[in-house]
C-alpha cells in the first residue's frame, strides 16, 4: 500500500485552492460579501474563486431598521437558482457542506 | 553686503563702488537702496547715491546709419523715397487693367485646368493647316453642341496667361510702359473688354448691349438644328452658349472648335445658311468689336472671348432651347442627361474617399485583421497537434473526436480556416478578374496568402514563455495578454512525483480522504486519457524502426499509466475482516463524482481487473450507499431525494460497465460471485432496495443464458461446464431459500401501486422464475401472488378508465399518465411469462 503510494505519487492536495478540489462536485457552503450565503453543488472554479453552482440556494440577509423601536430586524431573503456564477472577488469562504 | 540687509559699506562710498566694482552684466540690485531704509538709517535718498552710472557704459558708436535708416534731420518726402514703393499708387492706375485681367481669368480658368490634362497634342495643330477639314462633327451633333465660340477665347487668353505666369523681359517692359503712359492703346484694350463683357454678359457700359442679351436666347436655339444639318460648316457665332459648355465636356469643345475656326474669317460670305437671318443679329455687337485685334494678330488666332462664362450659364436658356427640341429628341436628351448624372453621381460617390488610404495602411489592417482572426482560432501560437494547441480548445478537439472522421488531423482546423478565409476573398476577387475590371486581384489573393503565412511565422516567432524571472528575486514578472491572463494567484506548484510526503494514514478512510482518492484518481485518469490521445500510428511490418520503437515506448507508458489508475481506483486495499470503515473503493463509489467516474475508468481496466473491481462491488453491496442508505425506512416514508439520486446515477453509470462485463463473463465466475453474495452479504437486506435487486438480477439472468445455453454435461463429457451447471442450481436454490421470506417485502411501499417503479422487481423474479423449478415457481408466486393481483387489478382499473376516458384530455382518474396500465400489465406479464403464465389467464 505504501508503496502504491509512493509510486502513484501524486497528491492532489498542493496548495490550498487544492482544498476546493476535493468538493468539485460536492455541495458546498459559500459565503459571500454583502451578506449573502449560497449553499449548492460546486461544478467549476479558479484561480480567483469565480464559481459556478448548481441548484444553489442564496439566503440574503436584509436589515430593516425601524423607526419606532430602535431594534434591527434581520429577515432572511431565499432565492433559488438552478446555476450560478459567482465572480470570485465578492467569495468570503467556501466550506464543504454535510 | 551681509545677507540680512546690514550694510557695512559707508553711504558714501556707494556708487563709486558700484560704478566702478560693478561689471557691465553685473545686475544692480534696485532694492539695495530700500534696504537700507529699512535697516533704519533714515537717510535721504540723493542722486547721486541711487544711480549706478549704467548709463556711463552705453556703446554710442553703434547708430552711425541711422539717419540713413530713419531719414536723419531732412523732412522725409514723397518724391524722395522713389516710386517703387508705391504700390497703391500703381495699382490704382493699372486697375482698369486688372480688372480685366480678372474677367480674363475667370474666362481662362477652365481652360487653365484642363490643360495640364491634356497630352503634347494641343488640339490646335489642325488650326494651322489652311485646308484643315473638320473630321469630329458626331461628336458635335450628339451634343448638340455649338461651343464654336469657346475656343476663339483661348488663343487670345493663352497669350495672356502664358504672359502673366513667365513673363520675359521684353513683355514686362512692354507692359510697364503700356501702363505707365496714359495710351493710345488703352482704347483697343477698351474695346477688347467691351466685347469681352458683351460676351459674358456682365458689366455692359454700353446701352447696346441690353438688346444683345435678350436676343441671345433665340440665337442659341436656333443655332443648334442648324448645327446638325450642316454638320459644323456653319461659322461659328461670336455669342457665347453657357449652356453647351455645361453640357459637353471640354474636349470636345477643343476638338470641334478647331473645325469652325478657320471659317470665321469668311463667316459673311455664306448667304447661304438658313440661319442667316440670325447671324446679322449678332455680327453687329459680337463680331465688329472683336475682329479688329484678330485681324492684327493673324488669322490663325481667332479671337472670342466667351469660353469661360458659358459655364455660369443661366439654366433657362436651355430650358428654353429643350422646350424648342422635337419631343423624341427632348426625350432622348434628358435620357442622356440623366444617365450622365446618375453615372457621375456614382463616379463621385465612389471616389469620395479615394486616395484616402495608402497601400501600406490597407496592408497594415489586413494584417492586424488576420492575426486576429488567425488567434481566434487557436493554435497560432502553437504547434499543430501540440500539447498547447489541444488544450487551446479542447472541448473542441475532443468533440472533433467524438463526432468521427471528417477531420484527419489536429491540426487542420486553423489550416481549413484559413483556406476558406482566402478562398473566399480569392473568389471575391475572382469575380473582379471576371467582370475584367480589376486585373490586380490575382496580386491580392497572394499577397493575403503571403501575409497569411507571415503572420503564422511571426506568431511564431514570438517568445514563448510567458514569465521572467529576474535572476536572485523572489517574484516573477508574468507578461499577460488576452489569452493568457496573469493569474492573480502564482504558487510554485512542487513537483508532486518528487515531493517527499508525510506518510498519511489512509486506513481511517474519511470522507475527505474519500474526496482525495477520487481527485487523484481523476487527475490519474485525464493523465491516462491524455496519453491515449497521443497514440502514435500502429506500427505496421514496414515502418520503420524508429516508429516501431516509439509504440513500444507509448505501450509501456501507457502499462505504467494503467497501473497508477488501477492503485487510485484502491480496489486492491486489503479487505478488514472486521471493517469499521468502509472499504475506500467503496468510499469512492459512495460520491456522485466518483460513481461518474467508473465509466470512464472500466474502459481501461484489464480483464483480470474489471473482475476484480466487480467482486469487490459484490462482496460490498450491502455497504455500497446506494444499499445503504436506499434501504427503505421502517415507517414507510418515501426514501429523501438524495439517495434516490444516487440511486439513480449509480444504475445510469455503474451498472451499464458491469452489465457489459457480466453479459461476457463464464458461468464459473458468475457462479463464484453468487456465491460470494450468499456468504458475504445479507441478502435479505439487499433485496429490498433497488441497486441490489439490480445487481442480483444482473447475476441471475445471465447464469440462467449461460446455463441452458450450454449443451447438458449428458451429450458432451465437459465437466467443467458440468461441473458448473452443476454448482449453479445448487446456489439457485440456496438462494431461492434465502429471498423467499423476503418475497413479500420485495416491492417498494413508498408510493402506491399505479405509481410504483417496479420494474426491477418484476425482472429479478421474471429471471428467477425462469430457472424456477414447478415447485420453486409456485412457491415464487405464492410470495408475490398478492402484488400480482394488486397490480393487474390497478392496471386493468387503468386501462378501462384510459378507454373510457379517451376523449377526455388529462389523462386517467388516479391521475396517472396515459398508458401507465398497459406498461404495468406488460410488466406483470414479464413476470408470468418466464413461469409459462400470463396475466389473461388470471381473468
Amino acid at each position: 500500500m505504501a508503496e502504491a503510494e509512493e509510486a502513484g505519487g501524486a497528491n492532489p492536495v498542493n496548495e490550498p485552492l487544492d482544498l476546493v478540489r476535493l468538493s468539485l462536485n460536492e455541495v458546498v457552503f459559500v459565503k459571500l460579501r454583502g451578506d449573502r450565503e449560497l449553499k449548492g453543488r460546486l461544478h467549476a472554479y479558479d484561480s480567483h474563486c469565480n464559481l459556478v453552482l448548481g441548484e444553489v440556494e442564496e439566503t440574503v440577509y436584509v436589515v430593516d431598521e425601524e423607526e419606532d423601536n430602535d431594534e434591527d430586524n434581520v429577515r432572511t431573503v431565499k432565492k433559488q437558482s438552478e446555476m450560478l456564477f459567482v465572480r470570485g472577488d465578492s467569495v468570503v469562504l467556501i466550506s464543504p457542506q454535510q | 553686503m551681509s545677507f540680512f540687509g546690514f550694510d557695512t559699506s559707508l553711504p558714501r562710498d556707494k556708487p563709486g563702488q558700484s560704478s566702478q566694482q560693478q561689471s557691465m552684466f553685473q545686475q544692480h540690485d534696485p532694492f539695495g537702496g530700500l534696504r537700507r531704509e529699512d535697516a533704519g538709517n533714515g537717510e535721504t535718498l540723493d542722486f547721486e547715491d541711487t544711480y549706478d552710472g549704467l548709463g556711463l557704459k552705453l556703446d554710442e558708436s553703434g547708430d552711425t546709419f541711422n539717419d540713413d535708416t530713419f531719414g536723419g534731420e531732412e523732412p522725409v518726402t514723397r518724391q524722395e523715397v522713389g516710386k517703387d514703393f508705391d504700390f497703391a499708387g500703381q495699382t490704382a492706375r493699372v486697375r482698369d487693367d486688372l480688372l480685366e485681367e480678372q474677367v480674363l481669368h475667370h474666362a481662362r480658368q477652365p481652360m487653365q485646368y484642363a490643360q495640364p490634362a491634356r497630352p503634347k497634342k494641343t488640339g490646335y495643330e489642325a488650326y494651322k493647316e489652311p485646308e484643315y477639314i473638320p473630321k469630329l462633327e458626331a461628336d458635335a451633333s450628339i451634343w448638340g453642341k455649338l461651343s464654336s465660340s469657346k475656343k476663339p477665347a483661348e488663343p487670345q487668353a493663352r497669350p495672356d496667361s502664358s504672359a502673366r505666369k513667365m513673363m520675359s523681359v521684353e513683355e514686362v517692359e512692354a507692359m510697364m510702359r503700356s501702363q505707365t503712359k496714359p495710351t493710345p492703346p488703352v482704347e483697343n484694350v477698351d474695346r477688347q473688354s467691351q466685347g469681352l463683357r458683351d460676351m459674358l454678359g456682365v458689366g455692359t457700359p454700353s446701352p447696346a448691349v441690353a438688346p444683345l442679351e435678350q436676343t441671345r436666347p433665340p440665337v442659341q436655339i436656333l443655332q443648334r438644328p442648324q448645327q446638325q444639318q450642316q454638320a459644323q460648316q456653319q461659322p461659328p457665332p461670336q455669342q457665347p452658349m453657357p449652356e453647351q459648355n455645361t453640357r459637353a465636356p471640354q474636349i470636345l469643345q477643343r476638338q470641334h472648335s478647331p473645325q469652325q475656326r478657320p471659317q470665321s474669317q469668311d463667316f459673311h460670305g455664306q448667304p447661304p445658311y438658313p440661319t442667316q437671318q440670325q447671324q446679322p443679329l449678332q455680327m453687329p455687337m459680337g463680331a465688329p468689336p472683336v475682329q479688329p485685334p484678330q485681324g492684327h494678330r493673324g488669322p490663325m488666332q481667332p479671337v472670342s472671348h466667351n469660353r469661360g462664362p458659358s459655364y455660369n450659364g443661366p439654366p433657362i436658356t436651355q430650358a428654353q432651347q429643350m422646350m424648342n427640341m422635337s419631343t423624341d429628341e427632348r426625350e432622348a436628351y434628358l435620357a442622356e442627361e440623366a444617365k450622365r448624372a446618375k453615372r457621375n453621381h456614382k463616379i463621385y460617390l465612389l471616389s469620395k474617399n479615394n486616395g484616402l488610404m495608402t497601400p501600406q495602411d490597407k496592408n497594415f489592417i489586413t494584417r492586424i485583421q488576420l492575426q486576429q482572426l488567425l488567434t481566434a482560432t487557436g493554435g497560432v501560437d502553437n504547434e499543430p497537434g501540440s500539447e498547447e494547441q489541444l488544450a487551446e480548445d479542447f472541448y473542441y478537439q475532443v468533440y472533433a473526436q467524438i463526432r468521427g472522421p471528417p477531420r484527419s488531423g489536429p491540426g487542420q482546423p486553423l489550416n481549413q480556416f484559413a483556406q476558406t478565409y482566402l478562398f473566399q476573398t480569392g473568389s471575391r476577387y475572382g469575380f473582379g478578374r471576371n467582370r475584367g475590371q480589376l486585373r490586380g486581384g490575382d496580386n491580392h489573393v497572394q499577397r493575403m496568402e503571403q501575409q497569411v503565412a507571415r503572420a503564422v511565422e511571426a506568431a511564431k516567432a514570438r517568445p514563448k514563455n510567458k514569465s521572467l524571472v529576474v535572476e536572485g528575486s523572489l517574484g516573477k514578472i508574468a507578461f499577460s495578454n488576452s489569452k493568457t491572463p496573469r493569474p492573480l494567484l502564482n504558487l510554485k506548484r512542487a513537483d508532486s512525483e518528487s515531493r517527499v510526503r508525510p506518510p498519511r494514514h489512509t486506513t481511517v478512510a474519511d470522507r475527505k480522504a474519500a474526496l482525495r482518492d477520487i481527485e487523484h484518481l481523476y487527475s490519474t485518469l485525464m493523465k491516462l486519457e491524455d496519453h491515449e490521445r497521443h497514440m502514435p500510428r500502429p506500427p505496421q511490418e514496414d515502418s520503420p524502426p524508429d516508429e516501431i520503437e516509439r509504440h513500444i515506448r507509448w505501450r509501456s507508458e501507457m502499462q505504467a499509466l494503467n497501473q497508477q489508475l488501477w492503485e487510485a481506483t484502491k480496489v486492491m486495499e486489503p479487505i478488514q475482516p472486521a471493517p469499521t470503515q468502509p472499504h475506500p473503493f467503496i468510499s469512492i463509489l459512495s460520491h456522485p463524482k466518483g460513481k461518474k467516474a467508473i465509466p470512464r475508468l472500466f474502459r481501461h481496466l484489464e480483464e483480470q481487473q474489471r473482475l476484480t473491481m466487480l467482486t469487490l462491488i459484490v462482496i460490498h453491496l450491502d455497504s455500497l450507499d446506494v444499499v445503504r442508505d436506499a434501504y427503505p425506512p421502517a415507517d414507510n416514508t418515501p426514501l429523501p431525494g438524495k439517495v434516490k439520486d444516487e440511486v439513480e446515477l449509480f444504475s445510469q453509470a455503474v451498472m451499464p460497465p458491469l452489465f457489459s462485463y457480466v453479459n461476457e463473463t463464464t458461468l464459473g465466475i458468475l457462479v463464484g460471485m453468487l456465491g460470494l453474495v450468499i456468504d458475504r452479504v445479507h441478502v435479505q437486506t439487499i433485496l429490498r432496495t433497488k441497486v441490489g435487486v439490480s445487481i442480483l438480477t444482473m447475476l441471475i439472468s445471465r447464469a440462467e443464458l449461460v446455463s441452458q445455453s450450454l449443451p447438458s454435461g449428458a451429450i458432451v463429457g465437459s465437466s467443467g461446464a458440468d461441473d458448473d451447471k452443476q454448482q449453479w442450481s445448487n446456489l439457485y436454490s440456496r438462494l431461492f431459500d434465502l429471498i423467499e421470506p423476503t418475497l413479500p417485502h420485495i416491492f417498494p411501499t413508498d408510493t402506491n401501486v399505479s405509481a410504483a417503479d417496479d420494474v426491477y422487481v418484476w425482472q429479478f423474479l421474471a429471471a428467477m422464475g425462469v430457472g424456477a423449478s414447478p415447485e420453486q415457481q409456485q412457491r415464487l408466486v405464492l410470495g408475490v401472488k398478492e402484488r400480482v393481483m394488486e397490480t393487474v387489478g390497478v392496471a386493468k382499473s387503468l386501462m378501462a378508465a384510459e378507454s373510457m376516458g379517451g376523449a377526455r384530455p388529462g389523462g386517467t382518474p388516479g391521475g396517472a399518465p396515459n398508458g401507465v396500465g398497459e406498461r404495468k400489465m406488460g410488466e406483470v406479464n414479464l413476470f408470468m411469462r418466464s413461469i409459462g403464465l400470463d396475466v389473461e389467464l388470471l381473468g
